[in-house]
């Protein structure tokens, strides 16, 4: 049992009052002269037995209603007795991740968990506190009345949400409630995937329910994706499904249908094109509705524009010639002189990919070209000898000559190849450096197979058009900002500046991130692929896994409500305290009116 | 038949009766009314019970010469009455510190202010029946005495049947008393030696004293022949304790402090003092005397009955 209002336990001193009374009855009163005085001492000593049991009880009852009063005003709460429920503190946590949408028995699952905390919140008394914590950690508190609208309110997100920051608030927010019991009602779907990792909540009593039912079978998108996301203008879009049959697929780019077809399971589906639009563009990987219609969608976004036209300096050899002329017949890039292969001591302008010079006479030259164009790399000492090289597409190479790249004040390129700790490949705004001639005698890398497409990606996705990339990310996650981007695009168009961070969206799709009046780039917001396999726990695997101080499972819906506050249970004594204090009165006045009777 | 009761004084509340006069005059009052209920008249009756005829003797008052035989048969004849009396009574008065004493200060249950406040106290009430009962007495022609007692012996006056006794026995009354205790054995003894042949014995007392005591001086009375009659003086507020709450109650002449809640203690006190008349009524009843229960708010013509009644009884 413990005490809401503890001081008032101290109103239990005034016991003292009766007890004071009973002790010093004898001593209190005026000297009365009466000649019959030995009848009452006969009298009293004839009936004393009973007269000091009846004066005794009088005296347990009178201290007993006071204990009872003060009992009442301290306001207890206990474990087993007692009507209601005492004040306590609810976290309601609903789980509205993606997969709480899916529909069964005709209804969505969130429905049946929003009416599930509808009925918690009409049990709920204007003492508890309340609190709304949906799956992506939003919390909102407030009265019954506000939790009310807040969960009429409530969608689903295009996510798995965070269910460990979730849990974690809500078992915090209720710990710093002020109120004994405490309570976390939790309502999910048991997703497997979700509940891979729980929180540890010492102190927390959870109340948890998750259905039984088996999940239907689902059909989803799971991957979704531009290949390369820079088209020039030709391109790919690449998808997977999640199916247990054949299913069909439509794709579509800027609002048009691009393509119909049918998968196979686990097969990946990949669509050529080369489409007249230009600039950023988003586009779906859509399947025919089922019983989880939210990830029947994936976005992408795409960069298209023309095939950037290739220059390559003669001092940059043969096997870049070479490569960029397969490039040309693959029509990835074309001749123009929008981008130079070139070597260092050569450079005239950018966007180029530049070589170190072949001989090592032309360093300084090379280096002062490098200051000219404001490239913050330098060509250091000179190195020689094998060496593997490690990168993105680059790997297995061996290097048998480079130089030191090193790198000046202010510099912010990206590596994109080391040797050993030594950067070997960089790149920055419209460049990309490597730290040996692009000939067999450096390396042999230009003899490697995955020289072609290295050199197509860097030509058309480094050196081409504005700065800019396709962020792939899922709904609510925070990101660093893009140093390359000042603003997010909704879809209906409003921009929206970028702060420090970048929070993307709870709704899936695709937002354009802009810099100025241009579109630079995109945040392609998907839900996670795991989102989309519906397998669940049961009752008591979730509960296992629930790592809390108590955890009871609802076994079904109906019990939701009666255990929402008898998990807790610890409910207030009050009133039978003041029904104790008022017997114990009743009972007084009883002895007391029949001894009246009797004396009358 | 009510106007006559109105009239007669014996049946007077005793506390109105006695704030009219003086003892000598309420106790007049008191046997006159008394008298109107026996008799047609006071002044005659007494002494005239008819016993005999016997021959005129020269001497022989004429006013007792039957006129009607006379005329019938020519002879006359005298009518015998029996002696007018040969009684001698000794009324023995307990004037204790606990006889001084009323319910006045207590308020019995039910009882107004106005009625307990009106109260006489036992010794009061007792004075003025002792009057009384001696009077009454007196006019039968009994040679009446008076005992008065607390610790010891107050005042003692022999039984006589002449005129001045009744004035002389007022006297006494008004004579102080009030002691610290009840000597009932010595008083008792002091009123059988004043009778020197069998006769009659009042004891009119609250009884707040030793049974054992007051048994062993009624023994001592009984034995030589004396009728006694005791009248148990109680204050109504000694029957039924007042209402009133916590309080220590004191024995005037013990100083025994008995501290006491009324409404506890109420029933459990009526049935001890119902105990405790049960056992004089036993006590004495063995020994053969009258006793009686008096109340102070009785009017006087209740107990006088009682010992007038005794009194008939006897020869």
């Amino acid at each position: 049992m413990t005490f809401l209002s503890p001081f008032y336990l101290l109103l239990a001193g005034a016991i003292a009052v009766p007890l004071l009374i009973h002790l010093m009855r004898r001593r209190m009163g005026a000297r009365v002269e009466f000649p019959a005085a030995r009848y009452l001492a006969r009298a009293e000593r004839e009936h004393s037995r009973t007269l000091r049991i009846r004066n005794l009880l009088l005296m347990l009852l009178r201290v007993l209603a006071i204990l009872a009063v003060a009992l009442a005003a301290a306001r207890p709460v206990a474990r087993w007795v007692g009507s209601g429920h005492a004040p306590t503190a609810v976290a309601l946590v609903i789980d509205n991740s993606l997969s709480s949408s899916v529909v069964e028995n005709g209804r969505p699952l969130l429905d049946q968990f929003k009416s599930m905390a509808q009925g918690l919140l009409a049990q709920a008394t204007p003492a508890d506190r309340l609190w709304l914590v949906t799956i992506d950690g939003s919390v909102r508190g407030g009265s019954a009345a506000v939790l009310r609208d807040e969960i009429d309110r409530l969608q689903p997100i295009d996510g798995a949400g965070d269910p460990v920051l979730a849990l974690s608030r809500a078992a915090s927010i209720i710990q710093s409630a002020g109120l004994d019991a405490r309570q976390v009602a939790l309502l999910t779907d048991g997703q497997r995937t979700e509940w891979q990792h729980a929180p540890q909540l010492s102190n927390t009593q959870v109340l948890v329910y998750a259905p039984s039912t088996k999940p239907p079978v689902n059909r989803a998108v799971i991957a979704a994706e531009a290949r390369p996301v820079r088209w020039t203008p030709r391109g790919a879009i690449a998808a997977r499904f999640l199916a247990t049959d054949s299913t069909t697929y439509r794709i579509t780019l800027a609002g048009q249908t691009l393509s119909r077809g049918t998968a196979a399971p686990n097969e990946e589906v990949v669509v050529h094109t080369a489409p007249a639009e230009r600039g950023w563009v988003d586009g779906t990987v859509e399947l025919e509705p089922d019983e989880l219609p939210a990830d029947n969608v994936r976005h992408f976004a795409a960069w298209i524009g023309a095939a950037p036209g290739v220059a390559v300096a003669p001092g940059a050899g043969d096997f870049a010639k070479n490569a960029v002329d397969v490039l040309r017949g693959s029509e990835t890039v074309a001749n123009g002189n929008d981008i130079s292969i070139i070597t260092a001591d050569d450079l005239a302008g950018l966007p180029a990919l530049i070589t170190a010079p072949a001989d090592p006479v032309r360093l300084g030259a090379a280096n002062r070209a490098l200051e000219r164009a404001g490239i913050p790399w330098r060509f250091g000492e000179r190195r020689s000898g094998a060496a593997a090289v490690h990168g993105a597409g680059v790997d297995d190479v061996t290097v048998t000559m480079r130089y030191d790249l090193v790198a000046q004040a202010g510099a912010a390129a990206e590596t994109l190849a080391v040797v050993g700790r030594d950067a070997w490949i960089v790149a920055g705004p419209r460049f990309v450096l490597v730290g040996s001639p692009l000939t067999p005698d450096a390396s042999d890398f230009p003899v490697r197979a995955a020289f072609v497409p290295w050199l197509g990606g860097v030509l058309t996705e480094r050196l081409v058009g504005e700065p800019g990339q396709a962020l792939d990310t899922t709904p609510g996650v925070r990101l660093p900002r893009p140093r390359w981007a000042d603003a997010i695009e909704t879809a209906d168009g409003q921009r929206t500046p970028l702060g420090e961070t970048l929070d993307a969206p709870t709704r899936a799709g695709t937002y354009f991130l802009t810099r100025g009046d241009r579109r630079v780039g995109a945040l392609v917001v998907n839900a996670p692929p795991e989102e989309s396999a519906l397998d669940r726990y049961t009752a008591d695997e979730l509960r296992a896994r629930l790592r809390a101080e108590r955890t009871v499972s609802a076994p079904n819906a109906a019990a939701w409500a009666s255990l929402a506050f008898r998990a807790a249970a610890r409910r207030p004594l009050v009133g039978p305290a003041l029904a104790l204090a008022l017997l114990l009165i009743v009972i007084e006045a009883l002895v007391i009116g029949a001894r009246a009777r009797r004396a009358a | 038949m009510e106007s006559t009761r109105a009239l007669r004084a014996d049946l007077f509340d005793p506390a109105s009766l006695a704030a009219l006069g003086r003892i000598e005059i309420i106790a007049r009052w008191i046997v006159d009314g008394f008298m109107t209920g026996l008799h047609r008249s006071p002044r005659k009756g007494f002494s005239v019970e008819f016993a005999e005829y016997r021959p005129y003797l020269p001497g022989d008052d004429l006013r007792y010469i039957d006129w009607k035989i006379a005329a019938r048969s020519d002879r006359w004849v005298v009518r015998q009455y029996e002696e007018e009396t040969n009684l001698r009574a000794s009324i023995v008065l307990d004037v204790s510190r606990s006889m001084d004493w009323s319910g006045a200060a207590l308020r019995t249950a039910g009882a107004s202010a106005g009625e307990a406040a009106a109260r006489l106290t036992k010794l009061a009430y007792a004075e003025r029946l002792a009057a009384a009962l001696a009077l009454l007495l007196l006019r039968q022609r009994d040679a009446v005495g008076l005992v008065r007692f607390d610790e010891r012996i107050r005042t003692a006056v022999a039984p006589r049947a002449r005129t001045g006794q009744w004035r002389r026995i007022v006297s006494s009354l008004e004579e102080p008393g009030a002691g610290r205790a009840s000597s009932a054995g010595i008083a008792l003894q002091q009123a059988a030696r004043l009778i020197n042949r069998r006769g009659m014995v009042v004891l009119i007392s609250d009884l707040l004293m030793e049974m054992d005591e007051v048994e062993s001086a009624m023994r001592g009375l009984r034995a030589v022949g004396h009728d006694v009659t005791v009248l148990h003086v109680m204050d109504p507020a000694e029957r039924d304790l007042p209402s009133s709450g916590e309080a220590v109650f004191v024995d005037p002449e013990s100083e025994l402090t008995v501290p006491a809640s009324v409404a506890d203690v109420r029933v459990a006190y009526r049935n001890t003092v119902d105990e405790v008349i049960g056992e004089w009524r036993s006590m004495l009843g063995s020994l053969g005397i009258a006793y009686e229960v008096i109340g102070t708010d009785a009017p006087f013509g209740v107990p006088l009955r009682r010992a007038f009644a005794a009194r008939q009884q006897l020869p």
